[in-house]
């Protein structure tokens, strides 16, 4: 599962952008998403691609590893391309790199940044209720996970799926589901029992700190900041 | 089944921003009008729920990657309220790692939040009357048939109804008949009726673009609804036989 993934590159890693400070990757995140949105000319898309592809190979970020989740935009962005191809091929290619790209920026970000910091930071600005609810959603994820691919592989061992007969799969990945459900929420009940002997009160603390970490930090910003600003000026070259 | 997977710089950005408005202030107003005690409970069971959808939309069930996305059943499970802020949890992991894209995260969660409110509300009446297999199967489709058709009102109004569909590109449909008749009047009167043929013909083309398109997309949403109604209702069938007071709250 490419949570799972994601969660084992951001916390292991050892690249440039998994040393900078949250904020600022948060920041620069933005600005190389609205790069990407806001740019029409296919010329500015490829040069945006090839800056966000350097980031990756200076972030030792696998490629191979990540690159198949731009697969699942560049797929969905093909229905919309196709349409505007009826125009111009070039406002189809168009499509289908805005939508590439901006997928590479948030990977970029997920792949150097473990989820709990992006948590911490996004509590800063979110009710609490709902941080918290990340943050159980996400360690709930892993517990359950496990748990589903136990009783996937069970079903698979007695032949309950193969993929070619969709209603057999449904009928019993429905029984895997319900079994999990069932377990998750007694789970649950627990997890509430002991939180509350803890002291919950509803906000989960979050101890990370948002301030850069030095120089690097304050360049990453800036970078991001100057692509912004050489996508939006006009070029006459 | 309903999720937009529609990536980012395709829908404008300030429905996006407006999608994110309307569902963070749903959210906020969600939260105050929640006992604070009450909704501190409930959270670990609702997180259980948004990571059951993340584990269901990663399951395939046929050899394409076609999956149940289990909005309804996280809202009969925990409700509508909770379920809307599972919803908005789900599409924001999932937009961090491309499906969907992360400037339409709050139009996502509106679209799917509505398929929640509906599909709790309608199973909750439904159950009184039906059983509850068959009460989850009509939320189930009553839910993701509004989210669908907002969907599908969503990116018609952004991408334009005439560029949704496969269409016929040499100029605009209404101003052909004008200008061919007019044309065939003044310098051709004995082609008319070969213009005339032509002009059929082109309108009939037309209308096979249109039915065929609108056939296939009608065509896939029922499959989908049906696969989900039907994943639900299993779902849910199962809980009766084994731990029914999760239905009963």
């Amino acid at each position: 599962m490419h949570l799972a993934e994601m969660d084992h590159l951001s916390v292991n890693g050892k690249g440039f952008f998994h040393r900078r400070g949250t904020l600022s990757k948060l920041v620069f995140t933005i600005f190389m998403l609205s790069s990407w949105i806001i740019s029409r000319e296919l010329s500015q898309l490829l040069l945006l691609l090839l800056l966000i592809l350097f980031f990756f190979v200076m972030g030792s970020i696998p490629l191979k590893k990540v690159g198949h989740l731009a697969l699942y935009p560049a797929f969905f962005s093909l229905i919309f391309a196709l349409m505007m191809a009826q125009q111009s091929w070039v406002n189809g290619l168009v499509i289908i790199l805005k939508a590439v790209g901006a997928a590479l920026t948030m990977l970029l970000l997920i792949a150097t940044t473990p989820y709990v910091d992006i948590f911490a930071a996004l509590s800063k600005v979110l009710p609490g209720l709902l941080v918290d609810l990340m943050i159980f959603t996400y360690r709930a994820f892993f517990l359950l996970m496990e748990k589903m691919q136990a009783l996937l592989r069970i079903i698979r061992l007695r032949g309950g799926y193969d993929a070619m007969t969709p209603l057999k799969n449904l009928q019993n990945l429905t029984r895997a589901l319900g079994t999990l459900v069932i377990q998750a929420f007694e789970m649950s009940e627990r997890i509430y029992q002991i939180l509350a002997i803890r002291g919950y009160s509803g906000r989960i603390p979050l101890r990370h700190s948002l301030k850069p970490r030095g120089t690097a930090d304050f360049g990453l910003m800036l970078a991001g900041m100057v692509i912004l600003m050489g996508t939006v000026m006009k070029w006459n070259l | 089944m309903s999720h937009i997977h529609v990536p980012d710089g395709i829908i404008p950005l300030s429905w996006g921003a407006g999608g994110y408005v309307v569902s963070l202030l749903i959210m906020i107003l969600i939260i105050r009008s929640m006992d604070a005690a009450e909704a501190r409970q409930r959270i670990p069971a609702t997180a259980m729920a948004a990571a059951i959808m993340i584990i269901g939309m990663s399951v395939p069930l046929f050899v394409v990657p076609v999956h149940l996305s289990l909005a309804v059943l996280t809202g009969i499970l925990v409700g509508p309220k909770m379920g809307f802020l599972a919803v908005f949890v789900v599409n924001l992991i999932l937009a961090s790692f491309g499906h969907g894209g992360i400037t339409i995260v709050g139009l996502n969660t509106l679209l799917i939040g509505s398929e929640v409110l509906v599909g709790s509300v309608v199973f909750k009446g439904l159950k009184q009357h039906l059983s509850v297999r068959k009460g989850a199967f009509g939320a189930t489709m009553a839910g993701v048939a509004l989210s669908m058709v907002l969907m599908v009102l969503l990116v018609g109004s952004t991408a334009g109804f005439s560029e949704v569909l496969p269409h016929h590109h040499h100029g605009e449909h209404d101003e052909l008949p004008a200008v061919t008749l007019t044309e065939t009047q003044e310098n051709e009167p004995h082609g008319h009726s070969h213009q005339h043929g032509s002009f059929h013909e082109e309108l009939e083309r037309i209308r096979y673009f249109t039915f065929t398109g609108w056939a296939a997309v009608g065509t896939i949403f029922l499959a989908g609804l049906m696969l989900e109604a039907a994943g639900t209702s299993l779902i849910v069938g199962y809980f009766q036989r084994v731990k029914p007071q999760l239905i009963d709250r």
